[in-house]
């Protein structure tokens, strides 16, 4: 497929049109429905004990065993879907070696991608966007309105400023209540820092917490051209010049950096991935959604 | 003295420094992970920009355009040319031309006695090459002429036209008088008015009585000094006391009318000397070397119409486009 890679992002605006792209072949579903119960689908047989419904006794095993069972079926999930997107100033962060592909486009398409899924399998999913210091909220819903509304939402996301502080975010996190799947597309180059603090605090309150950092091939391969100035785009002030003398030091403090992102998620068991904006999406959501430790 | 003003010239540095664009910082280009970067000292270039080039030129234009015209240059614009002095001979004067080489050269032609001053008055309009003849009945001028550039005089004398002189005798001695007037040196002519005119220049007052006052002559003869109160304190010279009046210069001295053919002969040359002026000398054919003292005089501001008008234009296009620029 010619646009596989992550030029496709580039291609066009349309980011529905993008997930879709991406989907194309895809799996479904991100996580299979834990409870039991009353459904569609069958899952396993269990004895009967007082007080089961008498339709749900499976009557042609009762004949064979002389026994009553009760089928259980995997119910219907419950289990919303939330989106974190940082859209701080640092995720302008364009690449090097692909045109037009920027980190928050990148994770923009991801989380589309997301909210597609969750939609297609009938999980209510809501987004949050931290820019600028503030905290915009999009609520869990179903269905294909709310794709839409999401994906509206995502469009919107203009890297700018800093992400909100401690306080803001605390304040944002109410959603926390029902049982939840947080997919956070970040470049986690602030750790520890509000955002890092919240995550893991939802994972401790048991949800299931994913997060994608995302970097550029340049920034990992230490590969800027040295004969620009560069800044900040989280600081004011400040000119910074790369060269072949300064590669060793910019490598050995990214990856002191980014050891202690590894760590301290690998330290609240947070599955962590860690994607260049250069790879394939489908590739990088595939590794993403994969359920940790199969 | 003007040209001084050409010093002013680096006054256009005014202009190019306000409209040069001060430091420039390197364009920064963003990078996310800079915070793993030692900060390093912002590298400033200095690049010579230009902020509003059209009215950078205007303005400059316009100073150096006030500078051309407080300083008035002089553009040289004159060819070959020929001066003429007025009443020369025209076939005597194409030969001469047609002899130096300048029969197509362009004809200027003068009065002359204003020749050879308008030659050094202008002598910088001509362009490096030129050459420059004068021909005609030139008079000798007081100084040799000095020019800047070579100026060659060829001179004929032309003949001469007899002046008349108009006399008007107010006495009873009037052949006395008239001998006096009879035989003047030269080919003027000396006429005696019955009644004075316009064009009378000398009254012989041999009468007691004051004359009319309205009677003006340029020189007044007078025999009886009662009738003028000027000339009670009048200094003298030689006998001759002279004085001014509202009528006329007053001449008066004891015995007149002159007694003897010298003593007439005298004061005839007196007058021809003192009021008339002596008659122009042809001075001969020379070629004036260019001479490096030489001093041209001030410009008369040839150019300064054109660079009015430049200024004005210049000045206008200065105003809108500064004020476009603030819009």
């Amino acid at each position: 497929m010619a646009l596989a890679g992550s030029a496709l992002i580039a291609h066009t605006t349309n980011l529905d049109l993008v997930i879709r792209h991406v989907l194309a072949g895809l799996g479904h579903g991100i996580h299979a429905g834990r409870e039991r119960g009353a459904g569609v689908e069958f899952s396993e047989y269990r004895a009967y004990v007082p007080g089961d419904e008498w339709r749900r006794v499976d009557w042609k095993l009762a004949a064979r065993a002389d026994r009553y069972f009760v089928r259980e079926a995997e119910r219907d999930s419950h289990v919303a879907v939330w989106l974190v997107l940082d859209a701080s100033a640092s995720m302008a962060e364009p690449s090097h070696h692909v045109d037009g592909v920027d980190k928050l486009a990148y994770a923009r398409t991801l989380l589309g991608c997301v909210a597609a899924i969750a939609q297609r399998q009938g999980d209510a999913f809501g987004l949050i966007v931290l820019a600028d210091g503030k905290v915009s909220f999009t609520p869990a819903l179903r269905g294909p309105r709310q794709l839409q509304r999401v994906l509206a939402a995502l469009e919107r996301a203009a890297p700018s400023g800093h992400l909100p502080d401690a306080d803001t975010l605390k304040a944002s996190l109410h959603f926390a209540q029902s049982p939840s799947v947080i997919f956070a597309a970040s470049d986690l180059l602030d750790w520890p820092s509000p955002l890092s603090q919240a995550l893991l605090r939802l994972r401790q309150m048991r949800h299931d917490v994913r997060v994608l950092c995302l970097q550029t091939q340049a920034e990992a391969e230490a590969s800027f051209p040295a004969t620009q100035a560069y800044r900040d785009p989280e600081q004011e002030e400040g000119v910074f010049r790369f060269g072949a003398d300064l590669r060793d030091g910019y490598r050995r403090n990214r990856e002191a950096h980014y050891g202690a992102v590894t760590a301290g998620c690998r330290k609240h068991d947070v599955p962590l991935l860690l994607a260049a904006i250069e790879q394939a999406p489908g590739d990088v959501l595939r590794r993403w959604l994969r359920r940790p430790g199969r | 003295m003007n040209a001084l003003w050409w010093f002013a010239l680096p006054v256009l540095l005014l202009p190019i420094w306000w409209h040069r664009k001060k430091r420039v910082q390197n364009e920064a280009a963003l990078m996310a992970t800079a915070r793993f970067l030692p900060r390093t000292e912002p590298r400033q270039t200095r690049m010579w920009r230009w902020s509003d080039p059209l009215l950078l030129v205007a303005r400059c234009l316009l100073l150096a355009c006030l500078i051309a015209w407080l300083a008035d240059p002089v553009y040289p614009w004159r060819g070959d040319t020929v001066v003429i002095v007025e009443g020369s001979d025209a076939a005597w004067v194409e030969q001469q031309a047609t002899q130096a080489g300048l029969a197509q050269a362009e004809r200027v032609t003068l009065a002359a006695a204003q020749a050879l001053g308008w030659v050094h008055t202008h002598e910088r309009e001509w362009q490096a090459g030129a050459r420059l003849l004068v021909l005609g009945d030139v008079p000798m001028p007081a100084a040799t002429p000095v020019f800047g550039r070579q100026v060659e005089v060829r001179t004929r004398q032309a003949l001469a036209k007899p002046a008349d002189y108009h006399v008007h005798i107010a006495s009873d001695r009037l052949d006395a008088w008239r001998r006096v007037f009879a035989a003047p040196a030269g080919p003027d002519r000396i006429v005696i008015d019955a009644t004075p005119g316009a064009a009378t220049s000398l009254i012989v007052w041999d009468r007691p009585e004051a004359p009319p006052a309205t009677l003006r002559a340029s020189l007044w003869l007078v025999t009886d000094p009662a009738a003028f109160p000027e000339l009670a304190q009048a200094p003298a010279v030689d006998g001759l006391r002279y004085a001014d009046s509202p009528r006329g210069r007053l001449w008066h001295r004891a015995g007149w009318p002159p007694p003897t053919p010298d003593a007439a002969r005298a004061l005839l040359d007196d007058w021809q000397q003192l009021h008339v002026g002596p008659r122009p000398f042809t001075m001969q054919s020379q070629v004036f070397a260019a001479s490096n003292g030489a001093n041209a005089p001030a410009p008369g501001g040839v150019l300064r119409d054109i660079l009015l008008a430049a200024l004005v234009i210049l000045f206008a296009i200065e105003r809108s486009l500064a004020h476009a620029r603030r819009r």
